[in-house]
């Protein structure tokens, strides 16, 4: 009897300190490290071959990386307020925005980036810095499909029985949507329009898909024409899928990628370093020669002749959108495409 | 040891419930009160948005309408398996049971995705069809209900069978061969024998496919996409992109009470069907 006693007090003894060490604090961060949430994916595999070693090599600072998309790493913040669970934000725009709003981000100082005159104007700010652009536009294959020439043409004959299409969740879906609404007369504010052409074409649309399965869906022929960023197109050129980039006639959009440290982060020394790896040019260069196929923001790098611009300077061009009044609206935008697509 | 004493064997499990997820669910609760995104005012104004709402009640019904056909589907097509099982010899129990079970080897998200290029429009079945010329253009399979439920019935397929396999290999086979022996036909003793006996593994199955066809968030979208709307995108769409915490609550709550319901009616009828046999 005694045996099975003391035995019964080692399990529970052995439970208590496996939930108990659960619920000790984070051990401190080794010195020399910073933690950085990452975009899964293309990104998180461009910055673990070129900016790791390359943050090492310049600051001997060890990158870790964290995978999350730029909504999961607001939630995250926000859910972990007090204690971060990483020190370094890589967002797009309508999620930066709502970053700001709710106050998630150290004031950024850009004079402590050694690259920072290497930088075209207005690329940081008191919140961040920008490391890469996007530029969204119509990806089609041009062995089903002619050439489209504009957005309006993805909701016409022969294209749209070929559409592939995803809601707000994204940023590219969002800033292809309000620009498909523009074209019939609507606004960034205003996507009404938008939803009365697409009802009428809807039973023909091809797919209607999650973003993340674009990608796949486009692979296997289920859609031959979609609004994408131009470096989901270079990833599926890469992998041999017949997929080319059209600028529509109104222009193609664009949008920057921004880093942020993370509030109450203890590595913010660390975080600087990161940043200003990440913008350097061998970096810069390297994240845009393929399979990454980045947009640079450093003037010192040659753009590569694949690209939809030939100077960083063309970027000014490009259709912008103002995110701060974008999200207000985009809850009530998700509830609406809901609505008008489900069957 | 004691019998009094027992109780504290089932201590950590306990703390780690009450932890991680009475405390969460509380959390969920009262988060769901409030009716800004914001937190700020306690109104329940998200409940009266939500359940106000035609869409909502469309929403409740086609989730738990997959659940329903998948079930269905994963009952028909697995229980003349289990079946098949119960009348092979151990050698054979263990080859159906090792391919039962391969399935759970490989990520639902790589199940998932193999399904696309199953289904597609350029697909497996898709080719078939176009080569018997069964139809002139390619079947939509993919973002429709059919397509959906086939994904599901194959992802959720092993959990239906691992609780019918165990009550299988657990039957007396002497019951049946008594059946047999007494001049009942084989119909007649699948429907008074094996068929009473197996239901409680039946009916665990039927339980965990409902609970998670309902909820498989990744396959429903993936394979759904925009087109088929159901609890689990609702609750992702108002968590992590408008970040409207109380809206998902009340998405996720509404999504516990409509799978604890069918849960609770497949247990209900399984206890029916026990007390018909007998």
């Amino acid at each position: 009897m005694s045996h099975r006693r003391s035995t019964r007090r080692e399990f529970l003894a052995a439970a208590t300190v496996t939930l108990g060490s659960l619920a000790l604090p984070r051990p401190a961060l080794a010195k020399g490290s910073v933690t950085a949430a990452m975009y899964p994916g293309t990104w998180e595999e461009a910055f673990r071959a070129h900016v790791t070693p390359a943050l090492k090599a310049a600051h001997d600072v060890d990158l870790e990386m964290t995978p999350l998309f730029a909504v999961d790493q607001i939630a995250k913040a926000q859910a972990s307020r007090g204690a971060p669970p990483f020190d370094a934000f890589v967002l797009d725009p309508g999620p930066r925005v709502t970053g700001i709003e709710r106050g998630l981000f150290e004031k950024f100082d850009a004079k402590r980036l050694g690259n920072l005159a290497r930088l075209p104007a207005g690329m940081t700010d008191e919140y961040g810095v920008t490391v890469a652009a996007q530029v969204v536009g119509i990806g089609y294959n041009p062995k089903k499909l002619p050439k489209p020439k504009s957005w309006t043409d993805l909701l016409k004959d022969p294209w749209v029985s070929r559409l592939g299409m995803t809601g707000f969740q994204t940023t590219y879906g969002t800033v292809s949507i309000i620009e498909i609404a523009k074209q019939f007369g609507g606004s960034e504010t205003n996507v009404e329009p938008f939803f009365v052409e697409i009802k009428k074409v809807l039973p023909k649309v091809a797919a209607i898909g999650a973003p993340a399965s674009m990608p796949a869906l486009f692979q296997q022929g289920q859609c031959d024409i979609t609004y994408t960023n131009t470096q989901t197109v270079a990833t599926l050129r890469g992998r041999d899928v017949d997929i080319e980039f059209v600028k529509p006639e109104s222009g193609a959009v664009a949008f920057f990628t921004t880093m942020h440290i993370t509030r109450g982060s203890r590595e913010q020394e660390n975080a600087y370093k990161y940043f200003d790896t990440v913008i350097s040019a061998p970096v810069q260069s390297a994240l845009m020669q393929p399979p990454n196929n980045f947009i640079p923001v450093n003037r010192e790098v040659k753009l590569a002749a694949n690209l939809p611009m030939a100077s960083l300077d063309e970027m000014a061009k490009f259709v912008k959108h103002d995110w701060s009044k974008i999200n207000p609206l985009r809850a009530g935008w998700i509830e609406r495409f809901n609505k008008e697509v489900a069957k | 040891m004691t019998r009094e004493s027992e109780w504290q064997l089932a201590l950590p499990l306990t703390l780690a419930y009450a932890a991680f997820f009475l405390v969460p669910l509380g959390l969920l609760i009262a988060v769901s009160a409030f009716g800004d995104d914001r937190i700020t005012t306690l109104d329940g104004a998200q409940w009266r948005k939500f359940l106000g709402d035609p869409f909502t009640w469309k929403v409740i019904v086609d989730t738990v309408k997959l659940g329903g056909l998948t079930v269905a589907a994963t009952s028909l097509i697995g229980y003349p398996l289990a079946l098949v099982y119960l009348g092979a010899g151990p050698r054979w129990q263990r080859v159906i049971l090792f391919v039962v079970i391969l399935p759970l080897l490989t990520s639902v998200v790589v199940r998932t995705f193999a399904w696309i290029v199953i289904l597609g429009r350029e697909g497996v079945i898709n080719q078939a069809v176009l080569w018997l010329g069964v139809s002139p253009a390619p079947l939509r399979l993919l973002q429709t209900e059919h397509g959906l439920v086939i994904a599901l019935t194959q992802i959720e397929m092993p959990i239906m069978l691992l609780p019918l396999l165990s009550v299988m290999s657990r039957m007396d086979p002497n019951l049946r061969d008594a059946s047999a022996g007494l001049g009942a036909s084989k119909w007649r003793t699948l429907v008074r024998v094996t068929l009473p006996l197996s239901l409680p593994g039946l009916v665990a199955g039927c339980m965990l496919v409902f609970a998670s066809a309902t909820t498989a968030f990744i396959s429903q979208f993936v394979i759904g996409g925009n087109r088929l709307v159901y609890l689990p995108l609702i609750i992702w769409q108002q968590s992590l992109v408008v970040y409207n915490w109380p809206l998902a609550s009340v998405a996720a709550l509404t999504l516990l009470v409509s799978v604890g319901l069918g849960v609770a009616a497949i247990a209900a009828a399984g206890r029916r069907g026990r007390a018909y046999a007998v």
